[in-house]
């Protein structure tokens, strides 16, 4: 009983229960976005003084810059190293709760564990990482009391290494949630199947378990891109400052008033972002994925 | 995230039967090698936090790192006591009220655009791609532009004002994705049952709606609370001149070296398993109660 | 204005979702006040649509519908006192069956003891009452019915409308919940309306049978004559039980007419109140699968019969009380003899075995 052609009724109602979401969306995301990309045309007098009127110098600035392509390259990096690891991790975790675990009540239970530390700050999760991996850390300790090595590594905090294992440290959850609830809803039967018509392990998982989880994968995929590249204060804090990404160095640059080329280059950053979501949005329609 | 509760629904969860482990017998050697997998994980996801909140008990002699040096709850004092550790107290109290206000309004609208959503409406994918927007945008980004945007109104930025929108941006659209998950599990033909019996608008929403989605609204009040709680790429340009919680921490990890970072971080996670614990119990009380009074 | 009796009418309803199709096609039908009427047809005949439209949750795009002599088009389900039992019931989960029962006393603002008392009497009066504090979930399919079917009688309708009230359950409890529906519209003495796909549970408790097809009634009628007496083609084949054949007229002679076919002699069927059929016309007729005779080659036709189909069998089910034997008389359409079990067994046929299939030649009836 589906009308192609929804009654006017139906739509006033509609849009009288999603105007308090609007009412918030416009002044607090739209708003704000279509802000940052006037400043990025404004000019500026170097003192965090914003001139009204339009230049294209904040963008040909950022992008003769040659910081602005290692920004990108450190940015796609971190983006496809985490999202490598969080994916792997995910993937086989989910497939653990789902299909190994033969309690249901403890499935659920051993999920909510694996969920619980998302709703804590992530920021005293980061930091947590100091005791284990600072150079008098519990791992150099361990490493050299087993003769491993003569020197503490210093690689292990304040480094590249460092960001990405803080990244998959928060971030796995997110390919976890989505990655589970594909998986969930594959019917069992389907594998019985498979195992009757002679199907091995291997086959199952490539002709089954993960054709069927794409949708979760790219909903997972979707979550740790974007917060990846939108990231700062992990880079900043977990590399010492050695490194920095595209919305680090922006940080750095609102932090000395430098607000038009902040602003061009954040445009740019949502521009290659909004690219790379699209294309995973081809793959799959999120929103019957997620109203389902 | 939704599927934490509407498996806590308990109505229709993952299948029991496991085929590729079969439901008795021998398990096959992959289960072992993935149960090892998953106990690394949680043993790597929970092991660190566990690390600060052992060595935020030191006495004064505490340092950054193992080993242990003495037990006391020194650096608590000192956290809520020493000036240069910051106004903790008062961006404690300014996060929870905070919080309080951010997980009201997001229970509200999240519902209502819950109910919105259940039916599609001309121009209903703007707004649903309006608010996935929202969420994968860079929150310092959106924060800045808020800052501006409140600059340019002339309007003075403040944690109730300016900071309040920029996290209802956040925890608005992981509320309504929740709501989404909850709703798909509620029947339409409950709708009209109660039209058909006689219940108005309001009363269906009131009899009906809520109560059987309780546990999803709980959840939703979840998400609403602990995102705002601790919320802090989108707080940074909007907060004004008073910090929240997880503002005052960033500025503690740029300059403060003493275990008093760690204290922090205990008696904040501490608030944080408080709230997710009284959550959950409420969700298992409200399934608990529906299963016990079947038996009277 | 208040609607005191239960008789119904729909007047040139139609109902279209897409503005182009219509999924309910200009359907006049009058049901008399504590009327048992079915509705029959196969999913997306539109039988369900009519029901909705009856019980207010849907708008009828064009027609009229009449309720106790009022125009109901356009007033909530209450103001129409018709009740509705949806398919697989939508009982509250998180009510008892008690509260439950008691929504609709509830939401009208009845105080608690007085809603709570009426709800107790109707909670024993479809013997529920040691369940009366359980979830809908902790009930079994039987037992929800009786809760969906209290909900709705307890706010006094003049209507009950049923959506395939039966479907959830297994046969052996569909059986046994059908007399108890047939119990409850006696005792409660208000007009029915049931939407079914299965013959047998319409043709077992309806007063009024209606047959659909896409969105239009096919026949409606008692029903003994809807399934003695098929319409054509669709009502026979759809309700089963019939042999269809369809011919060419050879000749009209008086009180019969005889159909060209491959069997010596044609087909002789009576006229009956048909007479508009003439030589060259092609013409369906249906003949009754129980009414069918076998009879080995050699043997005398039992008297009364003129029509023989020589036929061999294709295949044979033992069904209980009878033998269901598959032939190919008719070259395109499927021919069933219902024999009964004593007799089938006094000379048991096999597969391949070639009879002559006959039948008295007053059972054989035209269709339109």
């Amino acid at each position: 009983m589906q009308s192609s052609q929804t009654p006017p009724r139906a739509n006033l109602a509609g849009w009288l229960c999603v105007s308090p979401l609007v009412a918030v969306l416009v002044p607090f995301f739209v708003a704000p976005i279509l802000v940052v990309l006037a400043a990025s045309f404004f000019a500026t007098d170097g003192f965090g003084g914003l001139t009204p009127g339009f230049t294209l110098s904040n963008y040909i600035e950022v992008l003769h810059s040659a910081l602005t392509l290692k920004l990108y390259l450190a940015t796609i990096k971190f983006t496809v190293l985490t999202w490598i690891f969080t994916l792997i991790i995910g993937f086989f975790v989910a497939y653990f709760l789902v299909f190994h675990v033969r309690n249901q009540l403890l499935a659920i239970g051993l999920f909510l564990l694996c969920t619980v530390p998302f709703w804590t700050s992530n920021i005293i999760r980061m930091i947590s990482w100091i005791p284990l991996l600072g150079k008098e850390g519990l791992i150099n300790q361990a490493l050299l009391a087993t003769g491993a090595i003569h020197q503490p590594l210093e690689v292990l905090l304040f480094s590249d290494l460092a960001v990405v294992i803080a990244y998959v440290h928060q971030l796995t959850i997110f390919m976890i949630v989505p990655i589970f609830n594909s998986m969930a809803r594959i019917d069992k039967k389907l594998i019985e199947a498979a195992i009757d018509a002679g199907a091995s392990r291997f086959d199952i998982m490539r002709l089954i378990v993960v054709p069927m989880s794409k949708s979760g994968i790219a909903l997972g995929t979707i979550f740790v891109v974007s917060i990846v590249m939108g990231d700062f204060f992990v880079v900043k804090v977990m590399s010492g400052g050695g490194s920095a990404s595209v919305v680090s160095a922006f940080y750095e640059d609102v932090g000395v008033l430098q607000y038009p080329t902040a602003a061009a280059s954040a445009v740019l950053l949502t521009l290659v972002l909004v690219a790379v979501v699209s294309l995973i949005l081809r793959t799959v329609d999120i929103r019957q994925e997620i109203t389902r | 995230m939704s599927a934490v509760l509407t498996d806590m629904q308990g109505a229709v969860a993952p299948a029991t039967t496991k085929a590729i482990a079969p439901s008795r017998g021998q398990r096959p050697w992959t289960f072992y090698v993935l149960a090892s997998l998953f106990t690394l994980y949680v043993l790597a996801l929970y092991g660190p936090m566990i690390c600060i909140y052992i060595l935020s008990f030191q006495d004064i002699r505490g340092g950054l790192v193992f080993p242990m040096k003495g037990h006391s709850l020194h650096w608590f004092v000192d956290l809520f006591t020493q000036v240069r550790t910051g106004d903790v107290k008062g961006s404690f109290d300014r996060s929870i009220k905070l919080a309080v206000i951010v997980t009201i309004i997001t229970v509200v609208i999240s519902f209502l655009a819950g109910l919105g959503f259940r039916r599609r409406f001309a121009g209903d994918a703007v707004v649903f791609y309006m608010m996935i927007g929202s969420l994968v945008a860079p929150g310092l980004v959106l924060g800045l532009g808020t800052g501006l945007l409140f600059q340019a109104l002339g309007l003075n930025a403040s944690w109730y004002t300016s900071a309040l929108g920029a996290q209802l941006s956040w925890t608005l659209p992981f509320g309504v994705l929740v709501m989404f998950a909850v709703m798909s599990r509620y029947n339409r033909a409950w709708d009209e049952a109660a039209y058909d019996l006689g219940a108005s608008r309001w009363q269906t929403i009131w009899l009906v709606i809520v109560p059987v989605l309780a546990p999803g609204i709980v959840a939703v009040a979840l998400f609403g609370f602990t995102l705002s709680y601790d919320e802090f790429a989108r707080s940074l340009q909007t907060a004004g001149s008073l910090n929240t919680l997880p503002l005052e921490i960033w500025s503690m990890t740029l300059n403060v070296t003493s275990p008093s970072l760690y204290a922090l971080g205990t008696v904040t996670t501490i608030i944080s398993f408080i709230v997710i614990g009284a959550s959950l119990g409420t969700i298992v009380l409200i399934q608990k109660k529906r299963g016990s009074r079947a038996k009277g | 204005m208040t609607i005191e009796r239960g008789d119904i009418e729909l007047a040139g309803v139609c109902k279209s979702f897409d503005g182009v199709t219509n999924v309910v096609d200009g359907v006049n039908l009058k049901i008399a006040d504590g009327a048992y009427c079915c509705f029959i047809g196969p999913s997306g005949c539109g039988k369900t649509t009519i029901l909705r439209m009856i019980a207010g949750h849907e708008d009828p795009t064009a027609g009229e519908i009449v309720i106790g002599g009022q125009n109901v088009v356009g007033l909530a389900p209450v103001q129409r006192r018709t009740a509705m039992m949806f398919q697989s019931y939508a009982l509250f989960p998180h009510l008892t069956v008690r509260d439950n029962i008691a929504f609709a006393l509830r939401v009208r603002g009845l105080s608690k003891a007085d809603r709570l008392r009426a709800a107790d009497a109707m909670i024993e009066k479809v013997r529920l009452t040691s369940f009366a504090d359980r979830l809908p979930a902790q009930l079994s399919g039987g037992q929800q019915q009786r809760v969906a079917l209290a909900r709705a009688a307890i706010t006094e309708p003049r209507v009950l409308l049923l959506d395939e009230p039966l479907s959830a359950l297994d046969e052996q409890l569909r059986v046994q919940m059908r007399q108890e529906l047939r119990r409850m519209q006696q005792e409660l003495g208000i007009t029915f309306i049931h939407v079914t796909h299965t013959q047998l549970e319409a043709i077992a408790l309806a007063d009024l049978v209606v047959v659909m097809e896409q969105g239009r009634i096919k026949q409606a009628g008692r029903a003994r004559d809807v399934y003695a007496h098929p319409h054509d083609r669709y009502v026979a084949e759809f309700m089963g039980g019939q042999n269809v054949l369809s011919g060419r007229v050879e000749k009209v002679n008086g009180a019969s007419f005889v159909l060209a076919q491959a069997a010596p002699g044609g087909i002789e069927v009576p006229l009956q109140a048909r007479a508009k059929i003439s030589v060259g016309d092609t013409v369906d007729i249906a003949v009754r699968r129980d009414d069918v005779t076998l009879v080995r080659p050699g043997q005398a036709l039992p008297a009364g019969c003129s029509t023989s189909l020589p036929s061999r069998v294709l295949a044979i089910e033992y069904q209980g009380y009878f033998v269901k034997v598959m032939l190919d008389a008719v070259p395109d359409d499927e021919f069933v003899a219902y024999v009964p079990e004593k007799t089938f067994f006094a000379d048991p046929l096999n597969v391949g075995d070639v009879v002559l299939a006959t039948w008295t030649t007053d059972r054989a009836r035209p269709l339109a």
